[in-house]
Order: C-alpha cells, then sequence, then structure tokens
C-alpha cells in the first residue's frame, strides 16, 4: 500500500475521530471512575488512531465495570486486548472486519499462532471467518488442546464446512464431552470420520460395509 | 407358490437389477447438509423440541438442565445410559438450579445470501423459576443488566430476543440485579479477564469481501 | 464413516441428540435405496432426489421407528412411499434433457457390456403397471418376504402375490427374445 493512501486514511481517521472519540466516552460516563476512564479512553484513542476498532475495547471496559472489576484490572484488560487485535491484524489484514478482528483476537487468546491466522485467511480468500475463527476459540473452551482444535478446523474447512456445519461439529464435540469423553480425543475422533466421509464422497467409493440384506421376519 | 422363484429369466433380470447403481459423489454431504437443515417433527423428548439442528442450538447439557428446572427430576433414567454423566450433569444444575438456560443463534446462512452487517435475532433464554428478575448484560448492549430486562414465561422461563449483527458477543445473565450467571448451554469464553464466568454466542453469515480485497 | 455401531446404536445416538451420527445409517442403507428407487423410477437423477428426501423425512420422524434394529425396512418403506409419489407426479414419457456432468459420468462409468441388457429390463420396467414393478422389486431384487412387503405396502399377501406374478408375466413376455439373443 503506498504512503499517499495511508496519509489519506489517517486523515480521514482524523476528521472522524471527534464524533466517535465522543461517542466513546459518552458510553463510558457514568459506568468507570473518572481516573479509570482516563486511562481506558487513552487506550482507545492510541488503538484507534492505530486503525483497531474502538467498540471491542470499550465493550471490555464496559464488562469490567459492569463486573465491579478494579480500574486497574480494567485497563490491563482492554491493553491485552488492544495487543490481540493489533496481532490478529497484522496477519488478516487491514480489509478484515471488527467481527474478524474480535473472533481472532478470542482464537489467540486461546492458544492458535497467527500461522492458523493466515492459513484461515489463504482457505478462505472471500468469505468472513468469524465461525471458523470462533469454533476454535470455543472448542479450547471446552476442554480442546489449542493445536488439536486449530487443526481441526483447518481439517474440517478443507473437507468443504462452512458455517452451520463447523458449529454442528463444536456441538458434537461439546455433548461427547459432557457424556464423559476428553475433549482432545472427541475432537480427532470426529475430525476422522468428517474426513474418511469427504475422502469416500469425493472419489465415489463405497464404504467397507455393504447394506445388510433384509433379514427374514 | 408361482415358480417365479426358479425361473432362469426372472433370475437374471434381477440379478442384474441386484447391481449397484453409482451415486453423485457429493451425495452423502448433500443428505446429511439436508438433514442439518431439517426441523425433526414430533417432539417427544424434552431436549429435541429445543434443537433446531439449523440454528447453533443448546447442547445436551443444558437440554438436560432445561427439563430439570422445568419439571424437576424428569431427567433421571430418560436420557443416558450413563448414570455417572448424568450424575455429574444433575450435580452441576443443582448448583445453581435456576441456572440453566438455552441460547439459539442464526449462523450458517450461505454469507452471499446475507447481507453486510445484516441481524439475525437471537433468542436467549433461561429457566430460573426462583428468580424475580433476570437480565441480559453483553457486548451488544454496553454490559448495562437494566436495560434487557427478560421476559418470564410460564414454568419459570425467562426469554428475550436481541437482534445481533454477523459477529462473537460475550453476555451473562443477571439473576435478581446482583448475581452473574454464565449460559451453561453456551460455550465459554476463554481467559475470562475479571475472574468470572462468561458466555459467548457467535452469529455468522456476514458479507463475501470482494475479489482483490483492496482498502 | 460414522458407522461404529449397529443402526439400533446410531438410531439412539440420533435421537440422543447427535445429528452427525445419522450419517453412518445413510452409508449403510443409501445403495440398496438408490438401486430400489433408480429401477422403480427409471432415472438415476429422480432416484437420488427421491432417496435423499426419503433420509431427511427419516431424520425428521425418526422417533416413530418403533424397532431401531430395523431402520432398513423402516426406511425403505418412507423410500417406496416416496417413489410412489413421484411416479404420480412424473409422467415417464416427459424426461427433459439437462447437462449435468454427474449424470454423464455415470452414463460413462456404467459397464458396457450389459449396458444394452440393463436398458432393455428398464424399458421392460417402464412397461409395467407401477405396484407390479414396485411388488417385483420388492419381492425379486430386495429379495423380501411377503409378510413384510405387506407391511411395508399396506396391502395384503394374496393381492402382492398377483402383482408379482403378473409382473413376471410380462417381464417374460418383453425380455424372453433378447435374454434369448444375448446368450446365443
Amino acid at each position: 500500500m503506498n504512503a499517499r493512501i495511508l496519509m489519506l486514511a489517517g486523515a480521514l481517521g482524523g476528521l472522524v475521530a471527534p464524533a466517535a472519540a465522543r461517542a466513546q466516552s459518552e458510553r463510558l460516563a457514568g459506568r468507570l471512575d473518572d481516573r479509570t476512564r482516563a486511562a481506558v479512553t487513552a487506550l482507545v484513542d492510541s488503538a484507534r488512531a492505530a486503525g483497531l476498532p474502538a467498540d471491542p475495547l470499550v465493550n471490555k471496559a464496559l464488562e469490567g465495570a459492569s463486573k465491579g472489576a478494579d480500574g486497574a484490572r480494567i485497563a490491563a484488560a482492554v491493553r491485552a486486548l488492544a495487543g490481540d487485535l493489533t496481532r490478529t491484524r497484522a496477519v488478516l489484514g487491514r480489509t478484515a472486519t471488527e467481527a474478524e478482528l474480535v473472533a481472532g483476537a478470542a482464537a489467540l487468546r486461546a492458544g492458535a499462532t497467527p500461522a492458523f491466522l493466515e492459513r484461515l485467511r489463504a482457505d478462505y480468500p472471500r468469505e468472513p471467518l468469524v465461525v471458523p475463527l470462533a469454533v476454535m476459540a470455543d472448542l479450547v473452551a471446552r476442554g480442546v488442546p489449542a493445536d488439536t482444535a486449530v487443526r481441526s478446523v483447518l481439517a474440517l474447512v478443507r473437507t468443504g464446512m462452512r458455517e452451520a456445519e463447523l458449529v454442528a461439529f463444536r456441538q458434537s464435540v461439546e455433548r461427547d464431552v459432557a457424556l464423559g469423553a476428553p475433549a482432545g480425543a472427541a475432537a480427532a475422533v470426529r475430525v476422522n470420520a468428517a474426513e474418511r466421509d469427504f475422502a469416500n464422497t469425493a472419489t465415489g467409493q463405497q464404504p467397507p460395509s455393504a447394506p445388510p440384506r433384509p433379514r427374514k421376519p | 407358490m408361482h415358480g417365479t422363484a426358479d425361473d432362469p429369466l426372472i433370475a437374471r433380470i434381477a440379478a442384474e437389477l441386484r447391481r449397484p447403481v453409482p451415486l453423485r459423489p457429493d451425495f452423502d454431504a448433500r443428505v446429511m447438509a439436508a438433514v442439518r437443515r431439517a426441523i425433526p417433527s414430533l417432539p417427544v423428548r424434552a431436549w429435541t423440541w429445543l434443537r433446531e439442528p439449523r440454528v447453533v442450538a443448546v447442547s445436551p447439557l443444558g437440554g438436560l438442565a432445561m427439563a430439570a428446572g422445568l419439571a424437576g427430576l424428569l431427567v433421571v433414567g430418560t436420557i443416558s445410559r450413563k448414570p455417572s454423566a448424568i450424575s455429574r450433569q444433575q450435580s452441576a444444575v443443582s448448583r445453581q438450579p435456576s441456572a440453566v438456560s438455552r441460547q439459539q443463534a442464526a449462523v450458517g446462512r450461505q454469507p452471499s445470501a446475507v447481507g453486510a452487517g445484516a441481524a439475525a435475532s437471537v433468542t436467549f433464554v433461561l429457566v430460573a423459576p426462583q428468580a424475580r428478575s433476570v437480565a441480559l448484560a453483553g457486548d451488544f448492549n454496553d454490559w448495562d443488566a437494566a436495560r434487557v430486562l427478560m421476559r418470564r414465561e410460564a414454568s419459570g422461563l425467562w426469554t428475550v430476543d436481541v437482534p445481533l449483527a454477523p459477529g462473537r458477543y460475550r453476555y451473562v445473565f443477571v439473576v435478581d440485579g446482583r448475581r452473574f450467571v454464565a449460559d451453561p448451554a453456551a460455550p465459554r469464553a476463554v481467559g475470562d479477564d475479571f475472574g468470572t464466568p462468561t458466555s459467548v454466542v457467535t452469529v455468522g453469515g456476514g458479507a463475501l469481501r470482494a475479489a482483490g480485497g483492496s482498502l | 464413516m460414522v458407522e461404529d455401531g449397529s443402526d439400533g446404536v446410531l438410531v439412539r445416538r440420533v435421537l440422543d441428540g447427535d445429528t452427525e451420527a445419522f450419517s453412518g445409517l445413510v452409508a449403510r442403507h443409501r445403495e440398496r435405496g438408490i438401486r430400489f428407487a433408480t429401477a422403480m423410477l427409471g432415472d438415476v437423477a429422480d432416484a437420488e432426489e427421491a432417496v435423499q428426501d426419503a433420509f431427511v423425512r427419516a431424520y425428521r420422524s425418526l422417533r416413530t421407528c418403533r424397532e431401531s434394529e430395523r431402520f432398513g425396512a423402516w426406511f425403505l418403506r418412507i423410500l417406496v412411499n416416496r417413489c410412489r409419489t413421484r411416479g404420480a407426479m412424473r409422467r415417464r414419457s416427459e424426461r427433459v434433457f439437462v447437462h449435468d456432468e454427474a449424470a454423464l459420468e455415470r452414463a460413462a462409468a456404467r459397464p458396457a457390456g450389459n449396458t444394452e441388457w440393463r436398458e432393455e429390463i428398464d424399458r421392460a420396467l417402464a412397461r409395467l403397471d407401477a405396484l407390479q414393478r414396485e411388488a417385483f422389486l420388492l419381492k425379486h431384487v430386495e429379495g423380501l418376504e411377503y409378510e413384510e412387503m405387506a407391511r411395508l405396502t399396506g396391502a395384503r399377501i394374496p393381492a402382492l402375490k398377483m402383482r408379482v406374478k403378473r409382473a413376471c408375466d410380462h417381464l417374460r413376455v418383453l425380455l424372453q427374445e433378447v435374454d434369448d439373443a444375448r446368450n446365443r
């Protein structure tokens, strides 16, 4: 991207800033004490200057306020999220939507590497990444090790699974875990089944066992 | 009986008709895609009527808990053949006797069919018969527990519909204005910053990006 | 394949909420389904739609499947009904030719040696009364006993026997010459 476009974007950002900044501080008013509000506002402003979306950061501060956390903890959480969003955007690029950045930040927080995000973007160049990123994080939350969750999502995407099917996969793993299966094993088993399924249908091969002949009544 | 069973011509015809017919390669995938979209009719078991395969639906944990919340001990003996799993779930339920819930979100419509930022209506449900009030606080409403009060229906079921654009949202239920309750049926947020369990809902269906991905 | 279990096990898993387990049932019963539906309807594409439709209906009403170990028989009944509906809607003489890669590939995949014989059989089957064709296929191709067929179709056994007999007589008339020529 050439310097002229960057400068123009910066200038536009500068023009928009005052109204947006006012909206943000209105959201924070009355929810945070003055000191915390100042700290958070400063963090949000510099994030916006760097091209990050402000809403997720404000949401994080409000979450902390709602839960009665102290100011230092709120500021730390906002700072950490800003870092995650920055790293996400470094991989997904400036065309990433706010929703993708938030989901990407969650995936990174769950233990995904930037390579995972890169791979997803390469596999899904035009489609929104919110759901595959979210499913990865959700699997980790259920106890699937991060690298297994990453491998699972990438493998499933390769079999052509998209949003509803990825979510259905995550639900299946959750059910398995609820019934006592170790999360990593449950994910691995289901991914293998999906991959075999995909390989068989793609090549038109018949499964090993023939359908049973009708039994005599 | 007819003698047709011994007829060699009939036998030859039948043998030819028994040869396998090649199926289109994506047959299984198409069937399963249609199955996942289908809504089972004739709801009989409590948790299956909560499930709508075309949307993100409740996990069986939430379903069991929902059944328990609604009808006391309906759960026992009707669901699983693994008593240890049931008792684990039941003890999870009894720790938070009113904290059972159902979550639905719209996911998986083809991205091209959904315009950028098109909102889906997400229904949040909590079974909390003892509660006097239940609110919803999350990323979508400034975490303001005073704003989204849920509506109480029969049997202690609290519900609210929230329009959400595609994205990932953290939230909790706030019971009686002071108790933060995560959604046992929903995925958890990973690594909560504030030490309390938080739930997540993901809405899919964002817009396709333009080819070339320009600024 | 998610084929870890008998039909009964898979049905119970689906009813417990594991939708994906249904794919095991699909894998196990699709070939017999497509075999019957193709012979019944005379067209593979139609047959695929009928079988897919039958599977979806089976999924939706799975809890009405009385004996989960006999999913196959129960599914066949659903499929028989789907084929009846389609047959009634469709008139065989009206075929619309569609450019369909999958269909072309399938046609190419069929072993050349038997194509004509199979085509002759299909033509002959098409000329049978639908109920006779159905009864013939269930008895002689799917190998069902008359009791099973009666449960499946709702017809009485004497009527079914008569349909099978008439179907065989008619097929014999239509195909004896062709068969003789093949065997010469």
